[in-house]
């Protein structure tokens, strides 16, 4: 029975081992307490997963979850979460994707949260249509890339469903393989590929139709016109429906994307859509059609040396299909290429040479580490097995790393912004390791003026003594002014948390629409749960805080938040005001900043007794 | 109630499902696509945009498309 608007009602429990599936009610005080979505989704797996569990192994759950406002057509509302412990960073994270249909379709069938535990002894699929859920013989999908898969099932009960599937590189544990949503959306870099196809999970297809109600039809129905007024009003709404993601990252010319452009994708009821579906219309790839989670993916291998963009598109495709992380990918074929050069791998193993700007090259790599074929099956571990595997040797040639994976920005990464925001701090900061991701911090977009930070500030709930410990001091000089970006992640991670736990897509060029006091209204026009803007912040800490005390269970504290020897050698990052080299001390005090900022212990970063009891955690 | 005719843009459709979404809260009162009266089948390129045979061309698909693969004419007009 409902009990409350938005949610669907229900858990779905999935043990593999023993090939068993039931369902149960999901607990509304604990909905209340952890608000949804990501929230839930984090206190299920923290409830769940025992300190020490191997990655790998059948003891690993996984908890998927969406939030309240998913199936609604509040826009951009589709998010999917997923929680487990990884096996890149050997820590405890968290993965979301817009959730395509996939996060509509799984709440439809009637469930919020699907928990999914043990190991089957042969591969399956999960089949869930309402209350008939199956677990399905996956023989003839294992060994099919993600697109593939995705297609397979999506169609294959009249009505399209929602599909999550892995590649071979996740069936084959590559630890920085990917899961993917409807073929389109990445989840989980840091290996939840690795995580379902140890579990011999090809994929989970979902398809619903018991509704999702709102307890305040009036209120959401005002709630809701309100903020269509505002994207509607949004004087760059066509630019960004006609380009996506290349409107703020433009890596080709617009020309050569109009060229390519088949269609635009968007998730459930998202007003953007940043997802594309692009065709190649000449040289010898035409006709080749690839889907991305955003164009500029497609585009990629440009910044590693390729100048066709017609083989760039080609070969993210292959990683796509394969269920690949480009961005560990490339770090991984730049570090091994060093390797050979320097003797550290015998270079017979160099077959074919590793070249970045080679299509052919990189091609048959990816084929080798999916497949774990010959010196595959080493650089398949990542950059933990391959300094494991060749030790010293190797160290002098790996590039920065964090929680043992490749940053995704920074010197020597995919991304070229080097000035020093929340987003960089959270690559060393978020308990997963680096993955893109704004939790829409204004210095998402760099050099934004200081004096438009206020505004955004408030817009995400931040209250107005810590805008004003994070904003420099307008007495001082000039040269003096600085940012307190360790206090402004702090904000960043519970304006993140609000919006995943409701299910709202976190992108800077969605969330701009939304302030925290609209969520809060929100959450209590379609929930019933009463709830004002202290309290969502209040919930939204104590989802993030309970985030940290899982993997301080794992021993994850300060000492886990190394910074890069090469972030601060130079050219490397700059101060995001004053662009000066930013210095070690520099980000040592931003996380110091931090810790004091959540009423964290600043020398051990792990939760001060008090911030527990304050967030009713006193128990955890 | 007004009727319209309701043109249909498959190249502009993205897939989002909003006008199965206002279709199903305007006649049944509660978010589900399976049970709209307008269907979006979209895979990779391809899509077809489809009505059953209850659909009473209100037009309220139209109005919550944000892509304009959906439009809506003054068809005629009832009591």
């Amino acid at each position: 029975m409902k009990t409350l608007g938005g949610f669907a009602g229900k858990i779905l429990y999935v043990d593999l081992t023993q090939k068993t599936i039931k369902t149960g009610a999901l607990d509304p005080d604990m909905a209340k307490k952890f608000v949804g979505g990501l929230g839930l989704t984090i206190k299920l797996a923290y409830d769940r997963i025992k300190p020490g569990t191997d990655p790998l192994s059948p003891d690993n759950p996984v908890v998927i979850g969406a939030g309240p406002l998913v199936g609604t057509d509040i826009p951009s509302s589709s998010r999917v979460y997923a929680v487990t412990k990884f096996p890149a960073s050997g820590t405890i994270g968290w993965c979301g994707a817009g959730g395509v249909t996939f996060g509509c379709m799984f709440k439809n069938a009637g469930y919020d949260h699907l928990i999914i535990e043990g190991q089957s002894d042969k591969p399956v699929y999960l089949k869930i249509i309402d209350h008939k859920v199956e677990l399905c013989d996956a023989g003839e999908l294992w060994g099919k890339g993600i697109l593939d898969t995705c297609e397979t099932l999506k169609m294959s009960d009249g009505r399209q469903g929602g599909v999550i599937s892995i590649g071979q590189a996740g069936e084959n544990r590559v630890t920085f393989s990917m899961a993917y949503v409807d073929g389109i959306a990445t989840l989980g870099r840091g290996g939840f590929g690795a995580v379902l196809g140890a579990k011999k999970l090809k994929a989970i297809f979902v398809k619903g139709s018991q509704g999702i109600d709102v307890a305040d039809q009036e209120r959401y129905e005002s709630l809701k016109n309100e903020l269509l007024q505002t994207i509607q009003g949004y004087r760059y709404l066509k630019e960004w429906q006609s380009l996506g993601m290349l409107k703020s990252f433009p890596a080709v010319p617009v020309e050569t994307y109009e060229k390519i452009k088949k269609r635009r994708i968007a998730c459930v009821s998202c007003p953007l859509g940043c997802k594309d579906v692009v065709e190649i219309k000449d040289g010898r790839f035409k006709g080749l059609v690839a889907r991305s989670s955003s164009a500029i993916n497609l585009f990629t291998p440009l910044a590693y040396g390729f100048t066709d963009y017609r083989e760039a598109v080609k070969l993210i495709a292959t990683l796509d299909e394969y269920g690949l992380d480009m961005f560990e990918f490339f770090g991984v074929m730049n570090f091994a290429a060093a390797l050979f050069k320097n003797g550290v791998i015998p270079e017979k193993e160099n077959i074919p040479e590793i070249a970045m700007d080679s299509l052919e090259s990189m091609e048959i790599w990816a084929g080798k580490i999916a497949g774990r074929e010959g010196i595959g099956r080493i650089l398949a571990d990542g950059f933990a097995g391959m300094l494991d595997t060749y030790k010293k040797d190797a160290e002098d040639y790996a590039p920065a790393l964090v929680k043992g994976m490749h940053p995704y920005t920074g010197p020597d990464s995919a991304l070229p912004w080097d000035l020093f925001g929340t987003m960089e701090l959270g690559q060393i900061m978020d308990f997963r390791g680096p993955h893109v991701g704004s939790g829409g911090s204004p210095t998402y977009f760099a050099k934004r003026p200081l004096d438009v930070f206020p505004r955004h500030l408030k817009r995400m709930g931040v209250p107005d003594p810590a805008i004003a410990r994070i904003l420099p001091d307008p007495g001082a000089p000039e040269d003096e002014q600085n940012l307190k970006i360790g206090s402004l992640l702090k904000y960043s991670h519970r304006w993140f948390s609000i919006l995943g736990s409701l299910g709202i897509c976190a992108r800077a060029q969605v969330n701009r629409f939304y302030n925290a006091e609209l969520c809060a209204a929100l959450y209590e026009a379609v929930t019933g749960i009463g709830t004002d803007i202290d309290q969502l912040r209040l919930r939204a800490d104590r989802v993030w805080t309970l985030y940290k005390m899982a993997n301080v269970r794992e021993g994850v504290g300060r000492n886990a938040e190394s910074i890069p020897e090469r972030w601060v050698r130079h050219p490397g990052f700059k101060n995001y005001v004053s662009e000066k080299p930013v210095t070690r001390e520099e980000i040592e005090q931003m996380i110091t900043d931090y810790y004091m900022e959540q009423g964290w212990d600043t020398a051990t970063g792990i939760p001060k007794a008090e911030t527990l009891k304050k967030l009713g955690l006193e128990d955890h | 109630m007004s009727r319209y005719q309701i043109l249909v843009f498959p190249e502009n459709c993205t897939g989002c499902m909003r006008c199965m979404l206002s279709c199903s809260r305007q006649y049944f009162k509660i978010f589900n696509p399976a049970i709209s009266r307008i269907c979006v089948q979209l895979s990779g390129i391809d899509c077809a945009i489809t009505f059953t045979d209850e659909c009473n061309h209100c037009g309220i698909c139209a109005d919550g498309c944000f892509f304009g693969a959906l439009s809506k004419q003054v068809e005629e007009k009832t009591k």
